[in-house]
């Protein structure tokens, strides 16, 4: 009866052959879209609510290879959501090294984090213009601002609950804090903190554009908004789609680090991780079995 | 002829609050090159003990000596191990057993030989590069051992350290652990809760009772080594399972489960 049985979210769903599936894949797309094209072309849906499929894509066609006006714009955007990622992710972490390293730092400073926390970042808008202005610094300022959060609590987290025998273990041979803290803390708190860091990217995007429909001369954010205040519809659509690949790029971005980095949470990474290191040993110590 | 005694405690107490002793009295010899099981049941204060021992945790009264010297904190003669593996799965077996040469700035070409060797003498040959998470539950702890002998302690805690196993690969593991840990040199205290394999293994046995942790007896086990599983059905045997037993049942008659 159910789609969502033991075998997991399609299970019920009949397997198809590659191919089939291309195809079942290509008909829901056309119908989708194909039944949105053909009920603007007929003038059921109006333009100016929903401007057709074709249209938005000329108008992206236009944007990127005719008129060229969006680089710049994206150029910006991306600068901003990067900048402001970084620096939130930078304070983010480092605070929460600092409470992970120092109880007392932790017991009577983290809690204001939390309440910066529950207060909605986008609320504080206006007063970064004021502080920051209509330029790029504004932006970074909220995109650092939203997305400070999720690196910071996932850090803490992932540094304090280490597995209790780990700890026995590093203690009794002897470890140094800093050592405990290199080769157990930070290695074991790195998949929750990539998790973070995933969090903190979507974040700093969606800051960087509130910041920009506030108040701002460059940006995808501005842009929709001029395109959106002409009752250009077809053009803020282009523009949503364009944040849209934006979003998608940096989500990528963060999803190869992860495939990169947590190499120990994927069978066929730790394959060629293995062999890899396997390689490097017999290069630097020889075969030992053989002495 | 005076015994080589390496670790001893009298009156040793160890409280954690105000209602929990864990460890009670607890007066004891441990000879060089023995082989001591700690048996009784969970909350009996074994593994309190055994962490009193490595320095881990702090007693609260009596003595303790390690060699002769306080126990004041973990030192370098003293390894452990534990039920889980506790292996780091971002590094190879190789790099998980080299952990302690890593943390005392003692990595060098014959460490890394050392640690190979050791791979090999707990049978892990080919598995040298994997990772923790591509090995069975049994190899994690053949690399937990290896990386054990690498520390190059003398004094080897084990707690319950093949309690998660299946009963066929405890009973390898157990043989092989006698076979390595034999001889005059290595001094080994095992935790179980096991009566048999406290006894297949051990020269003796601390049978320990709780609420308050107790040493309730300690029994010389004289059966001829290296042990043999065919030794387990002989009568010898039974009468030491027995012995365990009746310690045991004489003091939890009466107590509440």
């Amino acid at each position: 009866m159910s789609d969502i049985g033991s075998d997991g979210v399609l299970a019920g769903v009949k397997e198809l052959s590659p191919v089939q599936k291309t195809l079942a894949h290509g008909l829901v797309f056309l119908v989708l879209f194909g039944g949105w094209e053909l009920g603007s072309r007929m003038g059921y849906v109006n333009e100016l609510i929903m401007p057709a499929p074709t249209s938005i894509a000329y108008r992206l066609y236009e944007m990127f290879f005719v008129t060229g006006s969006i680089y710049w714009h994206y150029i910006i955007t991306m600068y901003e959501a990067t900048m402001g990622f970084i620096i939130g992710v930078s304070i983010g972490m480092g605070l929460a090294i600092t409470a992970a390293i120092s109880p007392v730092f932790r017991r009577y400073w983290a809690p204001y984090a939390v309440v910066f926390n529950v207060t909605p970042g986008i609320a504080v808008t206006p007063f970064i213009i004021a502080w920051f202005g209509f330029g790029w610094s504004s932006k970074i300022a909220l995109a650092a601002l939203v997305c400070f959060f999720p690196p910071f609590i996932n850090t803490l987290t992932g540094l304090l609950n280490i597995d209790k025998d780990a700890t026995e273990l590093f203690r009794s041979l002897g470890s140094t804090k800093k050592q405990y803290f290199q080769k157990c803390q930070i290695p074991s708190a790195l998949p929750i903190i990539i998790a973070g860091l995933k969090l903190a990217m979507t974040g700093a995007l969606i800051g960087t554009i509130v910041a920009q429909f506030f108040s701002a001369s460059e940006g995808v954010g501005i842009l929709m908004q001029r395109f959106a205040f002409r009752l250009n519809m077809d053009g803020s659509f282009a523009a949503l789609i364009v944040m849209s690949l934006m979003g998608l790029s940096l989500f990528t971005l963060m999803e190869y680090m992860d495939y990169k980095v947590l190499y120990w949470r994927r069978h066929s990474r730790m394959e060629e991780v293995s062999a890899k290191r396997k390689k490097q040993w017999l290069k630097q110590n020889g075969d030992m079995s053989q002495a | 002829m005076a015994e080589d005694i390496v670790i001893s405690g009298s009156g040793l107490r160890k409280q954690f609050n105000e209602n929990v002793i864990a460890v009670e009295d607890a007066n004891f010899t441990i000879p060089r090159g023995s082989f001591i099981s700690l048996v009784g049941p969970s909350g009996c204060g074994k593994s309190t003990l055994l962490r009193l021992i490595s320095g881990l945790i702090e007693k609260s009264e009596g003595d303790l000596l390690v060699r002769s010297n306080e126990v004041v904190g973990p030192r370098s003669d003293i390894g452990m191990m534990f039920q889980k593996a506790v292996l780091l799965d971002w590094r190879t077996s190789i790099e998980n057993v080299l952990l302690p040469d890593e943390i005392r700035g003692t990595i060098d070409t014959d460490a890394k030989k050392r640690a190979w060797d050791h791979l090999q003498l707990v049978g892990l040959k080919d598995f040298e590069f994997s990772f923790p998470r591509q090995l069975s539950g049994g190899m994690q702890q053949r690399v937990a051992l290896a990386r054990l002998l690498q520390t190059g302690a003398d004094i080897m805690l084990l707690d319950e350290p093949f309690g998660a196993l299946d009963e066929f690969t405890r009973e390898r593991l157990n043989d092989e652990l006698l076979r390595i840990v034999e001889g005059p040199d290595i001094t080994t205290l095992f935790v179980t809760h096991n009566i048999q394999e406290a006894i297949y293994l051990a020269d003796q046995v601390f049978v320990m009772t709780p609420r308050p942790g107790r040493i309730a007896a300690q029994i010389k086990i004289d059966l001829p080594t290296p042990r043999n599983i065919d030794m387990t059905t002989t009568p010898e045997f039974n009468n030491y399972v027995q012995q365990v037993r009746d310690v045991l049942s004489g003091h939890l008659d009466g107590q509440p489960l």
